[in-house]
């Protein structure tokens, strides 16, 4: 607790110059979490960490996280009294005696606060007699915060930041910067007196000094600089971005100047496409593995792959409706991944030893995940057909065509994927299959979809049936897709568990019950209204054998 | 095989109900293999699976497997899926070019689930763990909770598959299994998850008996009460686990500890977290507390128990708590610290701060907690220890409870005597601990006559009495003998740069034959199992036994946990998989056009 004594010693630094620039930081390799990245990317990630932001407004003006890395790591004694630790769950703040309107508190405040530190009390004893050691509530909340506050004290003291290479072996640990080494003493010192030119001087200096440790295990230039770039642009922002414009593009000229906006969506979906290309090419180079080994990699994976199936059916039917349908539906999950960088971890993670396979983690996980795009394309022209219904325009033959063809690419995906990872469980886990949920799930999930193929060559349903089946069905692929990690939270996937959204993901699943129901009642109103149209039986007299 | 494609759909689908107009055999495959039974099959089994599911999260993975998953009712469901699968295949006889896909498909699923079937009824799955420089082991542990029910007439143990927490067998609705090789068989009429030790110290004449205590522990925290005899055993000392917090020793006399005091001076905040110094680094465990208006001091010892002292009154005088002596040498009403040195800003107490000197014994934090107890001339005596380092000790007086410093146990004495045995016997919630599952069996002859009903646990082996004879009776997880030892030369555990965190496991382990004695390595990592034996035509058909990496021990690295798997079912598996997924493709995306 030396900080604190020093706290007191030591009245608070003003805030350093805003001429000061941080970029010459930005590409220090740091080793992090099993893996060495730019200091620009561990800053981000540790800001995300304390404050759920990768830039903050404090002292009235937008800081950038290595602005304020820099100030932890430099001048820690200003710290302890800036709010910038995120806690957000309101029954917890109200448990703690905290301002419920606030959203960040200082680590003075929190530790002065005696009932947040019997909370945090609380959830340490909760911690010791939980059978798994996994906390809930409050106690997870208290947890949550707690490790917040450690990992300030950690930045604060600089041992995170170990940017000095160990000359030991290329798995060895790094070191942080000793407090009293030269470079780091110019630097500070550059740093408090708020002088640009003295510190771009002193951080060139430490840049050189740290490069030239053991340059046998330094990371090679292009990848750090790769993921600079990376970290900066945003490619999976930009996707969201234009495959919105696409789609409104589309929707403004489903009546006027046809050809020329479906023209321009496609080459906007195809750029959108391109940058998420560009995304995964990078994260691929960055962890020399293939993106899809969480939940947020999965996430923008879907919806990468429902734009390309989009793209290519949209080249052999022309039907705008697969764009139309691919361009909404992949816009959610990358907004959602974009917005909710908490719940969705978008850092570069090793991986668990289990996933260290890269030959089964593209073919088993890729397909999987594919198949998963090809529902959810196929649940965004189901929308488009049912949202006709609903407005009392029948869908032509050719909508629920679209829909079974999508449904068949998904279906084949969803089989070979399944069976796919049966056969790496086999190996890894030493059994085919032991209805695992996950397992369980995607074969419920394949049940689903074949029970709407054979109700319709039954004659059960026609291309109606087809469009309700396509939603109620994902519901059972948000199931194992979402659900058998965030909800049931059971089995051996457990490298891809996690919490939060479970109320997002109700009431989505509710408002999709609900439109299905509306449109069904609709559908059954206008079939007795009117004779039954051409669309359903032609559509059923095409496809049974 | 395949008739021409010319046929047009029309004049087969009349082809197909004249031949169920005349031919009953042809009316059932046609109701087997209809679309509306397959409907009814796929809902059914997916609104099961999805029930299971929740099922094991909520209760778990056995309830799941027990009551869907391997219940006979599903079982029967996947068996009438295959006729379903089958005779719909049937149905579109005469094939066409165009039923290719379909007819490979569904033939795919049927091959997979025979593959299944196959896989659990001649296969197992069962776990190793193997110690490096341990002899190498020919026995495998499968899941399987059995009976192994002893043929007094060959001497060998058959097994018979037996779970109590799923046949439920109780007195109105036992479950009775022929004891091999007699005329008896064993009925077992009871169960419990809680099966524990009722253990009493009893007088005892005969000339080798021995001296024995019986100490009773109470827990108020845990709402515990139990009793622990102890004898000694041929003139040796007994020790017992206690629940993995301690272990208890019953000694001839007690073994010589250091008591080492260590000071330690903490600066103690009422908004604050302390600042703790000691001088040589050891801490006391003794924690000091300040109240909001500096008026109290709460010294907190390591066993849990707190005091509260008021501040004015001790200030400068040494308070004995327990072992632990407690001075308050300096206070501040506002403190601050000025050039270094702290002082008082004020008379208010806006931040009080007091200097605390603690001695107290090394509480050898970290190593392991012991009780020892040993007779004494003048009576039973006890010290309590942690490593080297003594912590207390004193004389254990019958019906004196002295505190343990483990939680908030104490110990006291029941009773002691001269020369005693221990009684023992096995009763479900005999502790008031978490006991462990077991079962209540007796031998039962032709003639209804009984024998003694006893309790029998889990892993355990019970004699069963009848008359004159017996059968000795266990209970457990399956051991299973394989044609061969394995034995763990080298474990490897990589980490990922700079952590701790394990980036792969890998085990070398050597086969032996136990027949030709012949040595074979393998290597079983993470994605990569070691077979034996190896060769192309075991890993094709599954006739092989296969290690994969499943657990270790961060504690000993020298240890290795493998998930053993013999399938014979494996060929069937893969080339049903193979086909389902090239069906679908021919199905969806290689038919011919129609004209």
């Amino acid at each position: 607790m030396r900080p604190l004594l020093v706290l007191a010693l030591i009245l608070a630094i003003g805030a350093p110059a805003r001429a000061l620039d941080f970029k010459p930081l930005e590409a220090i390799p740091v080793q992090e979490g099993g893996r060495k990245k730019p200091c620009l990317v561990f800053a981000e990630e540790n800001l995300l960490a304390l404050s759920g932001r990768t830039a903050l407004t404090l002292d009235g003006r937008t800081q950038s996280a290595l602005e304020i890395l820099s100030g932890l790591w430099l001048a820690p004694e200003a710290w302890g009294s800036k709010p910038i630790l995120l806690v957000n769950n309101l029954p917890f703040k109200s448990a703690a005696g905290l301002d419920e309107k606030r959203k960040w508190f200082s680590r003075d405040e929190l530790a002065a606060n005696p009932r947040f530190l019997a909370l945090l009390q609380h959830a340490e004893a909760a911690r010791r007699t939980a059978m798994d050691g996994k906390l809930t509530g409050t106690n997870q909340q208290a947890a949550q915060v707690g490790e917040r506050i450690a990992r300030l004290d950690q930045l604060r003291g600089g041992e995170l930041l170990r940017v000095v290479a160990n000359p030991a072996g290329a798995d060895a640990a790094w070191f942080p910067l000793p407090p009293d080494d030269p470079a780091l003493a110019a630097l500070r010192g550059a740093f408090v007196a708020g002088d640009p030119a003295a510190f771009a001087k002193a951080a060139a200096a430490l840049r050189t000094a740290l490069a030239g440790e053991a340059p046998q295990f330094q990371p090679p230039a292009w990848k750090i600089a790769l993921e600079v770039a990376y970290q900066k642009v945003h490619p999976f922002r930009w996707a969201w971005i234009l495959y919105l414009a696409a789609g409104i593009t589309l929707a403004v000229t489903s009546l006027r100047g046809r050809r020329a906006g479906y023209l321009v969506a496609w080459l906007l979906a195809a750029t959108g496409a391109l940058f998420q290309i560009a995304g995964f090419a990078s994260r691929i180079a960055i962890a020399g593995r293939p993106p899809v080994s969480n939940m947020y990699e999965s996430v923008i994976w879907v919806a990468f792959g429902a734009v390309f199936f989009a793209l290519i059916f949209e080249t052999i039917f022309r039907g705008r409706y697969f764009l139309l349908g691919a361009t909404f539906a992949a816009v959610i999950p990358l907004l959602l991944a974009d917005s909710q960088p908490l719940a969705l971890d978008r850092s570069i993670h090793p991986l668990t030893p289990i996933l260290q396979s890269n030959f089964w983690l593209a073919t088993h996980v890729l397909i999987i995940t594919l198949s998963y795009a090809a529902f959810l394309l196929a649940l965004g022209v189901a929308h488009i057909a049912l949202g006709k219904v609903l407005l009392g325009r029948p869908p032509s033959a050719a909508l629920y065509n679209y829909i079974y063809r999508t449904i068949q690419v998904g279906v084949l995906l969803l089989a070979t994927g399944t069976i796919l990872g049966a056969v790496w469980a086999n190996y890894s886990w030493g059994r085919f299959w032991d209805w695992d949920p996950k397992e369980t799930w995607a074969l419920v999930a394949l049940l689903g979809y074949l029970i709407v193929l054979h109700g319709r060559i039954a004659g059960a349903w026609g291309g109606f049936g087809l469009a309700l089946g396509a939603v109620l069905a994902f519901q059972s692929v948000l199931m194992a897709w979402y659900g058998v990690n965030f909800v049931l939270g059971v089995g051996l996937h457990s490298y891809g568990f996690g919490s939060g959204g479970f109320g997002y993901a109700l009431t989505f699943v509710a408002i999709e019950l609900a439109f299905a129901a509306a449109a069904a009642i609709r559908h059954r109103a206008g079939r007795s209204a009117i004779p039954r149209t051409g669309g359903d039986a032609t559509v059923l007299a095409d496809q049974s054998a | 095989m395949m008739a021409a494609t010319t046929t047009s759909p029309d004049t087969q689908r009349d082809a197909t109900s004249a031949r169920r107009r005349r031919s009953p055999a042809w009316r059932v495959i046609h109701f087997l293999g209809s679309l509306k039974l397959a409907l009814l099959l796929l809902a059914t089994i997916a609104i099961a699976c999805a029930v299971a599911t929740f099922c094991e999260s909520r209760f778990d993975t056995k309830v799941a497997q027990a009551y869907i998953y391997k219940a006979p009712w599903f079982v029967v469901w996947l068996g009438l899926l295959c006729v379903n699968l089958f005779a719909v295949t049937l149905t579109r006889w005469p094939w066409q070019r165009k039923h290719l896909g379909f007819v490979i498909t569904h033939y795919g699923i049927i091959t997979l689930l025979i593959g299944a079937l196959i896989g659990s009824k001649f296969g197992f799955e069962g776990n190793v763990t193997l110690h490096r420089g341990a002899p190498p082991l020919d026995r495998i542990t499968t899941g399987r909770s059995v009976l192994q029910i002893e043929n007094p007439a060959t001497g060998e143990f058959p097994v018979e598959p037996f779970d109590a927490q799923f046949a439920r067998p109780t007195e109105a609705r036992p479950t009775t299994i022929p004891a091999p090789g007699t005329p008896w068989v064993i009925r077992i009429d009871a169960h419990t998850e809680n099966l524990g030790w009722d253990e009493h110290l009893v007088a005892d004449d005969s000339p080798r008996a021995q001296p024995g205590i019986e100490m009773t522990f109470a827990s108020r925290m845990m709402g515990q009460h139990l009793a622990l005899p102890f004898v000694f055993r041929d003139g040796g000392a007994m020790a017992r686990d206690f629940f993995g917090l301690a272990k208890i020793m019953f000694l001839d006399r007690l073994p010589a500890r250091r008591s080492i005091l260590i000071s330690e001076s903490q600066l103690v905040f009422a908004k604050y977290a302390s600042v703790v110094q000691s001088a040589d680094g050891a801490s006391t465990g003794v924690r000091a507390a300040l109240s909001a208006d500096g008026g109290t001091v709460r010294v907190t010892l390591p066993d849990g128990r707190s005091t509260d002292l008021d501040r004015a009154r001790i200030f400068g005088q040494p308070q004995k708590l327990g072992a632990a002596t407690i001075t308050v040498s300096e206070y501040w009403p506002d403190f601050e610290l000025v050039a270094g040195k702290p002082r008082t800003a004020s008379n208010q107490p806006n931040n009080p701060a007091a200097l605390v000197r603690v001695e107290a014994p090394h509480p050898g934090a970290g190593r392991e907690p012991r009780l020892e107890i040993a007779p004494t001339p003048s009576g039973i005596a006890y010290q309590l220890s942690r490593g080297d380092f003594l912590v207390s000790h004193g004389a254990a007086r019958v019906g004196e409870p002295f505190p343990l410093g483990w939680a908030d146990w104490s110990a006291t004495l029941a009773k002691s005597l001269p020369k005693a045995r221990i009684d023992s016997h096995r009763r479900p919630g005999a502790t008031g601990m978490p006991g462990e599952p077991g079962l209540r069996a007796q031998l039962v002859g032709p003639d209804g006559a009984t024998g003694p009903a006893q309790w029998i646990g889990y892993g355990d082996t019970a004699t069963l009495a009848f008359r004159d004879a017996s059968v000795r009776v266990g209970y457990g997880l399956e051991s299973r003998r394989v044609p061969f030892t394995i034995g763990l030369k080298h474990f490897e555990v990589p980490r990922l740069e700079g952590t701790e965190t394990p980036a792969n496991f890998i085990s070398t382990v050597e086969f032996r034959d136990a027949q030709t004695g012949a040595a074979q390595e393998g290597v079983a990592e993470m994605n990569h199992p070691a077979s034996w034996p190896g060769g192309a035509f075991a890993l094709a058909t599954g006739l092989n036994y296969k290690f994969s990496q499943a657990q270790w021990n961060p504690k000993d690295l020298d240890e290795t946990t493998l998930q053993v798997l013999y399938d014979p079912g494996w060929l069937f598996k893969w080339s049903g998989s193979l086909a389902i997924c090239a069906g679908i493709f021919i199905m969806f995306y290689l038919r011919p056009k129609k004209k």
